[in-house]
């Protein structure tokens, strides 16, 4: 079998001490960023990057790539204690891991969290190592038009997530839109919704508004619920997940590596929209999808799996076509050709060690960080113990400093400061967050990719529908929107001939 | 007697700060503001030459990220930080010549000073491997019969290939559709995906790109390239078309003379300096050493040139 000849060689290359030690600086590296807010893979991998001129290539590529993954697992951890999603990807998870840790069940949380993600991190390596050029060919496949499709459909399965009035959802989303308009027009170079501020030129960036929404709002209200007093947490029943727990996942994992691998494919927005999917997917087969948002494990193991596998995922277009898929995968690249490696279907064949070693390193990075992190479940959950008035201050600075970070600049950190405000009035509203950055998200890649489309064909509309992985998307959204309006219908009209019979 | 002291204190306070003036620039780090995010081009190749002039200077050179705006936000601050020689910054074209055409600026482009340029990268336009389009010549005999079909993938307006695009259109009287995309990976992809005909991109970008999938046209310097010796200009083609991206650093111009001296000259033995150059070679950077003195006399025809182009898309198209 030449592809398990070619798997040991590159476990033989991962199995090595200096890069097994490599493996585990980058996954606890990774996991630490994750867990500070704001402070994201991208910038970190941008500071290490000199060093992994001294280390031998592998090497150096396995830590950048632990640090990356690492994150996904550490985000995570913030998102289900304190209600403070690290990047995009695990804002979802938010939405039922904290509820979990609120009702004392934070430790299953994150289990399920952990276990979760490393199943879907096992399969998507494998994925990578057994089809990896095959699936390349679908990325490439997705064309500003396909894309369009996608987020069309995207959007409109955002309204699954809230749990409230699919009308607040709506709102929430075109909000989200709105938001995502602000900056320089790609195609025209006009400045659009900026009020003459240089510092929304690019736009804003997400972490300001999942900062602003989530984490302050949230501090917001518990001082205003509690006073400095805490935040009523139940007692901690037990740190593992129980039998229920698990059978109620195993599914939701299952259904969420395969969003997760496929979406990671995509450039642009991938491990987010998997997790968005994922969740959305969860509630729309579950049996009971009024409980979403309460705390049911499915919506934690589903999006957890989904971003993990897409973390994975992301690295087929660029290690078999050179092309990264996201800006971390752009840092990659950058390492590879510090020493002379360009990452394409070269590599597979001249240098096999780097891009077996690299999968293998992968594999062997995921069980690095269960066996890191369950332990430290633990030591996490402990601190939500820590009197509130000693810990909102540190998390306020903490997103503060994160916030500002990202470009050196005090404008970043008014603005959440900002969206705190806003994120606390959506509260008293009862509007949800959630739908309002997957807009956010959605929308500018939506707006671009409708233009290049448009501008490619002329202006002429009927490649939707000519492209057929296009139209397969554009049907399953009339589907989802019938499946969205007619029980409402049928019940509505059920409840008006009840009203007449009565 | 605590009159006298506080005086006693004060002198020595001043000699103190006196000396401390004198030692620039080892008393403390000389920031290096870089006008884009971490990971760029301009990012690694600024934080891989900067241990080379911490070496000449003696001191720390600290990179502190600044992007946004393409290079105008860290353009202003370099403008709002004091002229101690404390503060050095990146300095990119076409982005710090095109702002002055299309924006109004929050900042005097006049006053600041490049110190030296570091790398050229001239524009290419790249197609498929498998593309009928062997040349230039034959894009332009295409698009001549189709006006408007062909599309050029970019990174957005007043963008090197934008302007590159832009050249070619008015010197072979073809039409061309540009299409914006948010980066040259991007941009790449939907090229290797065929829903773009073409794109643009640097020199530096296609020789690191898989050379079995994608094909050059033409690259749009004065001279080939020492990446890409193979590779025929715009002008040997016989189309006028110039542009490349230039990468350099810049201080504010009223910091005083000698420190500017002081720091040009760090920059360029750094870049002469053998253990440099063999990264740069490895990173595939194009190094094309300019004095800061060189590179200003040259920018004002750069500059009349994008006014030109950037005029005629406002009133033709």
């Amino acid at each position: 079998m030449e592809f398990l000849d070619l798997l040991m060689l590159g476990f033989g290359e991962a199995m090595t001490p200096a890069n097994l030690g490599f493996c585990l600086i980058g996954a606890l590296l990774g996991t630490l960023i994750g867990v500070l807010p704001g402070i994201g893979p991208t910038a970190t991998i941008a500071v290490l990057l000199p060093i992994t001129f001294f280390l031998p290539p592998l090497a150096g590529i396995i830590m950048l790539a632990g640090i990356y993954y690492g994150a996904q697992y550490g985000g995570s951890t913030t998102a289900v204690l304190v209600n403070l999603p690290g990047e995009a990807s695990s804002v979802v998870t938010a939405l039922d891991g904290y509820q979990m840790a609120r009702q004392g069940r934070a430790g299953a949380a994150l289990a399920v969290a952990a276990l979760g993600s490393f199943f879907a991190g096992t399969v998507a390596t494998f994925a990578i190592a057994l089809a990896g050029p095959t699936l390349s060919g679908f990325a490439l496949s997705f064309g500003p038009a396909e894309y369009v499709s996608l987020m069309l459909f995207g959007l409109l399965a955002a309204t699954i997530l809230a749990s409230g009035l699919v009308l607040k959802a709506i709102g929430m989303i075109l909000f989200g839109l709105l938001l995502g308009m602000v900056g320089t027009d790609a195609e025209t170079g006009a400045e659009r919704l900026t009020f003459g501020a240089l510092e929304l030129f690019d736009g804003i960036d997400f972490i300001v508004i999942a900062i602003g929404v989530f984490g302050f709002a949230e501090i917001i209200t518990n001082l205003e619920r509690s006073g400095s007093e805490g935040v009523s947490v139940a007692p901690l029943t037990r740190l593992w997940p129980t039998r229920e727990d698990f059978r109620a996942s195993w599914r939701a994992v299952l259904r969420g590596t395969g969003i997760g691998t496929f979406l990671g494919l995509l450039p642009g927005g991938g491990a987010t929209l998997a997790s968005f999917s994922a969740y959305s997917l969860e509630k729309k087969v579950s049996r009971h999808p009024q409980k979403f948002g309460t705390g049911v494990v499915e919506g934690v193991a589903a999006p957890e799996a989904a971003n993990n596998a897409a973390a994975q995922s992301s690295f087929i277009p660029l290690l078999t076509l050179g092309i990264p898929s996201n800006n971390m995968m752009a840092m990659m690249l950058s390492a590879f050709m510090i020493h002379g490696i360009t990452p394409g279907p070269s590599v597979l064949t001249n240098q096999p060690e780097i891009f077996w070693g690299l999968v293998a390193s992968m594999w062997i990075g995921n069980l690095l960080l269960v066996v890191i992190n369950l332990p430290l479940i633990g030591l996490w959950v402990r601190l939500l113990t820590v009197p509130y008035r000693l810990l909102y201050p540190a998390i306020l600075l903490f997103c503060c400093i994160g916030v500002y970070s990202m470009n050196n600049r005090i404008f970043d950190v008014v603005l959440a400061a900002g969206f705190g405000l806003l994120g606390y009035a959506f509260r008293k509203a009862k509007c949800e967050p959630g739908p309002l950055l997957l807009g956010f998200v959605l929308g500018p890649l939506l707006e671009a990719n409708l233009r290049r489309t448009m501008l490619i064909t002329q202006g002429d509309p009927s490649i939707f529908v000519e492209r057929p992985i296009s139209l397969t998307m554009l049907v399953a959204t009339v589907i989802l929107l019938t499946l969205m309006i007619l029980p409402s219908f049928r019940k509505t009209r059920e409840e008006a001939f009840q009203e007449e019979e009565a | 007697m605590t009159a006298l002291k506080s005086v006693a204190l004060a002198s020595a306070m001043l000699s103190v700060a006196g000396a401390a003036w004198a030692d620039w620039p080892t008393d403390r780090p000389i920031e290096m503001i870089v006008a884009f995010a971490p990971g760029g081009g301009t990012d690694i190749m600024l934080r891989t030459l900067a241990p080379f002039v911490e070496a000449e200077l003696g001191t720390q050179i600290p990179v502190m990220n600044r992007p946004g705006a393409s290079g105008e936000i860290a353009y202003t601050a370099l403008s709002q930080a004091k002229p101690d020689g404390y503060t050095i910054s990146s300095l990119n074209t076409p982005g710090f010549l095109t702002m002055q055409v299309d924006r109004k600026l929050r900042f005097d482009p006049a006053a600041i000073c490049p110190l030296a340029r570091i790398v050229e990268d001239p524009g290419t336009f790249i197609v498929q491997a498998e593309s009928e389009y062997q040349t230039l010549a034959d894009l332009v005999a295409y698009a001549k019969e189709n006006p408007g079909a062909v599309s050029v993938g970019t990174t957005g307006v007043g963008t090197d290939e934008h302007l590159a695009m832009l050249q070619l259109e008015q010197a072979a009287g073809i039409d061309l559709t540009a299409v914006p995309f948010a980066g040259a990976n991007e941009a790449k992809t939907a090229l290797l995906g065929g829903h773009v005909n073409l794109i643009g991109l640097n020199v530096a970008e296609y020789t690191t790109s898989d050379q079995n999938a994608v094909r050059a046209l033409a690259q749009f310097a004065e001279a080939r390239s020492t990446l890409a010796p193979d590779l025929p200009t715009a002008k040997e083609q016989g189309f006028d078309v110039l542009m490349s991206s230039e990468r350099g650093l810049a201080a504010r111009c009223d910091v005083p003379e000698a420190d500017r001296a002081r720091l040009a000259q760090a920059i360029e033995t750094a870049l002469a300096n053998p253990e440099f150059q063999e990264k740069a070679k490895q990173q595939q950077l194009p190094l094309s050493y300019l004095s800061g003195t060189d590179w200003t006399a040259q920018m004002p025809a750069r500059l009349d040139r994008f006014r030109e182009i950037l005029a005629l898309v406002e009133g033709g198209q």
